[in-house]
């Protein structure tokens, strides 16, 4: 295992080895590092010192040498002169940001994107039209300018709203800032000094104590009981121990080299500076991530798609009857007033906005459940997610050495992992369980942390390693207050656990008071503990250990050890009083005491098991049609072991290697179809071709990674993406950063995650649970589906904001609504119904269905836009028209008499222009009922805008098998819709500026046929698309 | 790989576009089926005609709301406005003396426009009513019976009939005739049973002096109450506007002069804010001479 250890590493340290030797090789092999070309080219020089630096042989060098090497002293240190020179030449030690997109800019493209751009171009044509109107009538009406300002505004606020919400999304370069420890011990010129950590030069020599972080990389020079964290950057759990030998080819691996910004736990280390800054390991791993584009969220692109499709209408129509209304012979000027009208009628401008605000309330939502989400856009991509890379520790486990099996008396008995213990079921009546439940509790340094008498067991804090946690709350939970059975067992001597041991030993005086003997205990790996032992004890009573004994232990041994469980094994011995007295003195040093042909007692089996959650998150995920795929630093075995108990290798699924076990072949005669499940080394992946990562992507339903580097992570995650997944992936180290940053969605730990994973992730999980992530899933595939709705209901109204001018150039009727009010009914009435769709429940189970393809199953797909323009828009329309044509008519101009009256209507010198009566009307008095048209064409698009939100909310099932009153907040925007719509006609009806006035009150009524029309017009799609699924009306008609 | 995708070449973009006008694979046009298309096209005409008739139908119910006789609202016509005649583009009466054709088209206007005020059409058509009051014709119980209409006679407008005129109105002479009209109302009793005439004036104090003298017909501007109300023109037929005819003796030539002529009447308000035509009317005078 050590051996593979190595290589393995040795893929992350050429990870961009390849990238730059795969340049001059063919096409295919190209991208194998990193995405796309440019980015290689920005981030070759970095690169190039990446592997420079990687070749690291600091760690084989002895002491002398490293002087030599640093020109400096172990003793004295460096001179500050030599130093100060040393900071000139390779800058401080910090972590340079990346360059960042000014502020200004980020502001500015938000100005532009989306629909602002025809915004603008209609603002600027509203002033030129009104420019050519000054210089030729000073008198020009200043409607133009009014208008061109409300367009700026709008345009502006959308972009000061978008702004604000991209201004919330952080900067991952931050974090690793914030792990720079602020303070370093250093000895130069002889002294010990504190100084910034920032101000360290390759060289010096450093001090850190337990608790402090390691200011840069450094080779250790001595080191007393240090251990060190390295979780963040490798994903081991475990402390690490480090001193100054030389132990390992690999400078990741061996025990003489501390990492910029890990912790150090405890002891206390002397190190001589080799890293500093970016060069340090955390610094190439922070390039690494920096260096992922961002890419664009699944929702990003629906909503650019979306976009074009709006724009392309909006202009084409445009423009053709700007080119029709020239060759009408209309002045250009007016055509170019048509042009901005049909503009604004074709922009949904407060439709971004809208998304906004439903993406932030599905985030709110999922706040509430755990999953904070950083990025609004990635609420939707986890619906849309369709593979999910985890990471093993911490997601899918608890991160807690527990005690998962135990054997004894050749029994093997399996413990609860559960997250709290309780349910403890094996065999306790033995009486070998007596004596190993005394050894657990005895042969064990680790204590509870003072001060938690009401916390409970498994959540109180406790001082000594993951193991001997994991087996004091093993026994404190089982056999009650074990800091009491230790005192009542008093401890007279012990030898604490190394690594040439192998064991851990201590005697004590036994609580029996009859009993004079001492009792030894003794735990540690199982072979070496077996060879200490001559008897084994079963049923309480020892007998000899003979070769089958032995055997049935190494049956045990390898079973528990299959299972990827950490065995330990236990004996004692009860030493015989006559030999040792009470008064005995025992000396650890001297050996004064047997420590063989002990009496062995038992094994006993620990795992970081999973959380209780994830299996039925996993099953659900499954029954989404979203893939699983584990990635984890950690052993092949450990891996597959937790992938199968959390479901992620299904119970009836076998791999290649264990078909060829089943069926006692070679691995290479397995049908490699048989198998559903596979497991691929980091090792095995570094010598693939993207082609067979891409095979395995493609042929398994069940993988599992292990033993992987944080770039592989990339590569697997580039690899998913290839097969056009939306990928999500979860992790909570730095080294899972990278990967964090260029999955589609990066999901954080909450708790256990390091802030550069928190940072480079869009989303959060606060109480680390994988089950949260179906949540997520479950809203993100909602909000998809609301935001059609919203979309669909949003766009209709559209052609009946158009068609009027359109009849206007055509027809020449008086314009039927004015662009102000377009503006009103856009940024007005509309705005918290189509917010209110967001609340919509869903139609079906859509965790039972495939996530959406996402080249295939679009926004806003052709179904819908003609659905939305070309039908329920149409009716719209002509309910529309029909309000506006009954208040005309009832004015004295019947709808034959409008056609062609356009230039007259208009004329301001025409005051006496007949009706259909005979009766004469002045300018004014037709403007005014030109303005009242307005409003009647208003409350006609706003009436059936009722409807259309009401056939909205679902696109399948009928109206009442949702459930009319079933979202309320529907209520609240019908209600929002017809008081704004009040307002405007009775409240405001009285500024001239707004061009709305009192209408009567029966001409709101007017449009309700057409609205009833529609809905039941909808409720037949709805129905025959019920009734004929696959049906040519299914095709065309379901959006 | 990944990058390939997004570029591509213009002959696979005008291939693109061939195979989607028509694909002989799947025989599918613009990228439907023959079968398809029809569908689509039957679908739509079906649609659409019902659509279409939906529409004509409620038009046709709300058209049933609105009579042939009277407009259902007349909320709006509350004052009717004023206008002039000659009719021009800018609402000025410029004319130049000397020059035939920049006065000959308002001439032109005016002979249409009081053509039917000539006294042997209006005798031929119409009656001879009592001055100084309505001449209120009840349907007595006949619905919407046709209505007769009171004599304007061109002889009243004096020497702005252009009756064996050889100044043309005025207009040769650099002293025009300018008529004022008050807009049709249908049911508009105007002057509240009071006698109600026209006055104009001079805009500014400038304009009142360049304006000079002006003589009206009839006199004092005076229009009666006789020619009130209006039926509309389907049962009022023969209706003839009274009208007022200004004669400008004496503008100061060669300057604009902005003339405002109001109607003073008991129940027509000439102060409106906004409606600059409501009860009056404004107009630019200018007689150019060389």
């Amino acid at each position: 295992m050590r051996q593979k250890r190595s290589e393995i590493y040795s893929v992350e340290l050429s990870g961009t080895k390849d990238i730059v030797r795969t340049d001059q090789g063919d096409d295919k092999e190209k991208y194998r590092g990193l995405k796309n070309n440019c980015l290689e080219r920005k981030k070759k020089n970095q690169e190039e010192d990446f592997q420079k630096e990687l070749q690291l042989d600091d760690h084989k060098l002895n002491n002398r040498e490293l002087e030599k090497k640093y020109g400096t002293n172990i003793i004295m240190g460096l001179s500050s002169t030599r130093a100060a020179e040393l900071l000139a030449r390779d800058g401080p030690n910090s972590l340079t940001p990346p360059k960042q997109t000014p502020e200004i800019v980020k502001f500015l493209k938000q100005m532009v994107g989306g629909f602002s751009i025809l915004l603008w171009v209609g603002a600027f044509l509203c002033w030129i039209a009104y420019g050519i109107q000054y210089s030729s009538d000073k008198s020009a009406s200043l409607n133009n300018v009014y208008l061109g300002s409300v367009l700026v505004l709008v345009v502006i606020l959308t972009g000061v709203f978008a702004y604000y919400q991209e201004a919330k999304s952080t900067n991952i370069m931050s974090s690793f800032n914030k792990m720079i420890p602020q303070q370093a011990l250093v000895i130069r010129d002889s002294e010990k000094k504190t100084i910034p950590a920032e101000q360290l030069v390759v060289g010096d020599i450093v001090e850190v104590k337990g608790g402090d972080q390691i200011p840069a990389d450094i080779r250790v020079l001595s080191s007393q009981g240090c251990r060190v964290d390295n979780s963040s950057l490798t994903g081991e759990s475990e402390p690490q121990p480090r001193s100054s030998e030389f132990t390992h080819e690999n400078p990741l691996e061996t025990k003489n080299i501390c990492f910029y910004s890990t912790t150090c736990l405890e002891g206390t280390v002397t190190g001589m500076v080799i890293n500093t800054g970016d060069r340090t390991i955390i610094g190439h791993i922070a390039s690494l991530a920096s260096g992922v584009g961002n890419e664009k969220t699944p929702i990003a692109i629906e909503i650019e798609h979306f976009v074009h499709i709006v724009a392309g209408v909006a202009v084409s129509i445009g423009i053709l009857f700007f080119i029709i209304a020239v060759s009408m012979k209309y002045r250009v000027l007016d055509s170019l007033i048509f042009l901005i009208g049909i503009i604004v009628a074709n922009v949904p401008e407060g439709l971004l906005g809208t998304v906004t605000v439903t993406l932030s309330l599905t985030a709110k939502r999922m706040a509430k459940k755990n999953c904070l989400v950083k990025n609004l856009e990635a609420v939707e991509t986890l619906g849309s997610t369709s593979i999910i890379c985890s990471d093993k520790t911490g997601t899918l486990t608890q991160n807690r050495m527990t005690v998962a099996h135990l054997w004894f008396d050749n029994q093997i008995f399996v413990a609860d992992t559960s997250e709290d213990h309780s349910n403890q079921v094996f065999d306790q009546s033995s009486s070998t369980w007596a004596s190993l439940s005394k050894i657990i509790t005895l042969c064990n340094r680790a204590e509870f942390k003072p001060g938690q008498e009401n916390v409970p067991i498994m959540k109180k804090a406790v001082i000594g390693d993951a193991s001997e946690t994991a087996l004091l709350k093993f026994s404190e939970v089982i056999l009650g207050d074990v800091m009491e059975i230790r005192k009542r067992n008093r401890k007279v001597v012990e030898i604490p656990f190394n690594s040439t041991n192998k064991f851990q030993l201590s005697i004590h005086e036994t609580d029996d008071p009859h009993d004079k003997r001492f009792l030894m205990v003794m735990k540690g790996a199982p072979e070496r503990i077996l060879e200490k032992c001559s008897t084994i004890m079963i049923n309480g009573e020892e007998h000899p250990l003979d070769k089958s004994t032995a055997k049935t232990f190494h049956t045990a041994y390898m079973e528990l050890g299959g299972l990827g469980e950490r065995v330990l094994g236990f004996c004692h011995l009860y030493l015989p009083a006559d030999e040792f007295p009470e008064t005995y003195s025992f000396d650890i040093d001297a050996m004064n005491f047997p420590t063989s042909n002990l009496c062995f007692v038992g094994l006993l089996s620990m795992i970081d098991p999973p959380r209780s959650t994830v299996p039925d998150a996993v099953t659900k995920c499954r029954s989404a049609g979203i893939k699983v795929i584990m990635v984890t630093g950690d052993h092949p075995i450990t891996a597959k072991a937790i992938a199968k108990s959390v479901g992620i290798i299904s119970a009836n699924s076998e791999t290649v290697e264990d078909i060829a076990h089943r069926l006692n072949i070679p691995v290479e005669q397995v049908n490699q179809r048989d198998a559903k499940a596979a497991i691929v080394t980091g090792m095995e992946l570094k010598d693939m071709s993207l082609e067979q990562l891409d095979e395995i992507l493609a042929n398994y339903q069940e993988i599992v990674f292990a033993r992987t580097s944080p770039q592989q992570k990339l590569i697997i995650v580039e690899g998913c993406q290839r097969q056009d997944a939306v990928v999500a992936v979860t992790g909570d180290g730095v080294n899972d950063s990278p990967a964090l940053k260029k999955a589609d969605i990066g999901i954080a730990m909450g708790i256990a995650g390091s802030d550069a994973a928190k940072n480079a992730a869009d989303m959060v999980l606060l109480d680390d649970n994988f089950a949260s992530i179906v949540t997520g899933v479950e809203e993100g595939r909602l909000i998809f589906d609301n935001l059609k709705k919203t979309i669909a209901y949003t766009l209709t109204k559209n052609i009946a904001e158009l068609c009027p001018f359109l009849i206007y150039i055509i027809a020449g009727l008086p314009l039927p609504i004015g662009t102000i009010t377009i503006l009103f009914i856009d940024l007005g009435t509309d705005i918290i119904p189509s917010i209110a769709l967001a609340y919509e429940k869903a139609e079906s189970d859509i965790m039972n269905r495939k996530p959406r393809h996402k080249k295939k199953d679009r926004l806003v797909n052709k179904p819908l836009a003609v659905y939305s323009y070309l039908h329920i828009g149409l009716m719209q329309a002509l309910g529309a028209f029909l309000v506006y044509f009954t208040v005309y008519a009832q004015e004295g101009f019947l709808p034959h008499t409008l056609i062609n009256l356009r230039v007259e209507w208009e004329n301001d010198n025409v005051n006496d222009l007949e009706d259909h009566y005979g009766q004469e009307w002045t300018r004014y008095q037709r403007e005014y009922l030109e303005w009242t048209g307005y409003t009647a064409f208003f409350v006609g698009i706003l009436v059936q805008q009722i409807a259309d939100l009401i056939i909205r909310k679902t696109r399948r099932n009928s109206i009442f098998q949702q459930g009319l009153f079933r979202n309320k907040v529907i209520w609240v925007g019908i209600a929002s819709q017809i008081i704004i719509g009040l307002i405007l006609s009775y409240g405001l009806g009285s500024v001239t500026a707004l061009n709305f006035t009192m209408l009567r009150a029966q001409y709101w009524f007017v449009a309700v046929p057409h609205a009833i029309l529609i809905w039941v017009y909808d409720e037949v799609r709805k129905l025959f698309i019920r009734l004929y699924p696959g049906s040519w009306w299914d095709k065309n008609m379901y959006y | 790989m990944v990058i390939q995708k997004e570029k591509k070449s213009c002959g696979q973009v005008v291939e693109e576009w061939k195979e989607f006008v028509w694909n002989p694979r799947t025989h599918q046009f613009m990228g439907r089926t023959g079968t398809s298309w029809a569908f689509i096209l039957l679908f739509y005409l079906v649609f659409y005609g019902f659509l279409t008739a939906m529409f004509s139908l409620t038009m046709w119910v709300m058209l049933q709301t609105v009579s042939d006789h009277t407009p259902k609202y007349q909320d709006r016509l509350a004052t009717p406005g004023l206008m002039i005649r000659p009719k021009t583009e800018n609402l000025d009466v410029i004319v130049n003396v000397s020059d035939t054709e920049s006065w000959d088209q308002h001439v032109q206007k005016l002979n249409k426009f009081l053509e039917p005020y000539n006294d042997s059409i209006q005798a031929q058509k119409n009656d001879v009513c009592r001055p100084g009051r309505y001449y209120e014709q009840p349907d007595n119980g006949v619905l919407n019976y046709p209505k007769r209409a009171c004599q304007f006679n061109r002889t009243q407008l004096g020497i702005c009939s252009g009756i064996g005129d050889p100044t043309h109105y005025g207009y040769s002479t650099g002293q025009p005739c300018v008529f004022i009209k008050m807009n049709r109302v249908i049911n508009f009793y105007a002057g509240a049973n009071q006698s109600m005439n026209v006055t104009c004036a001079g805009k500014r104090d400038e304009d009142a002096e360049n304006l000079g003298h002006f003589v009206m017909f009839p006199s004092n501007g005076n229009i009666d109450l006789m020619y009130f109300p209006y039926y509309g023109k389907k049962f009022h037929v023969n209706y003839t506007q009274p009208l007022v005819a200004v004669k400008f003796l004496n503008v100061t030539p060669n300057v604009e002069v902005n003339v405002e002529c109001r109607i003073n009447a008991a129940n027509i308000a000439t102060d409106d804010e906004r409606d600059k035509f409501a009860g009056r009317v404004a107009f630019k005078l200018r007689i150019n001479k060389t």
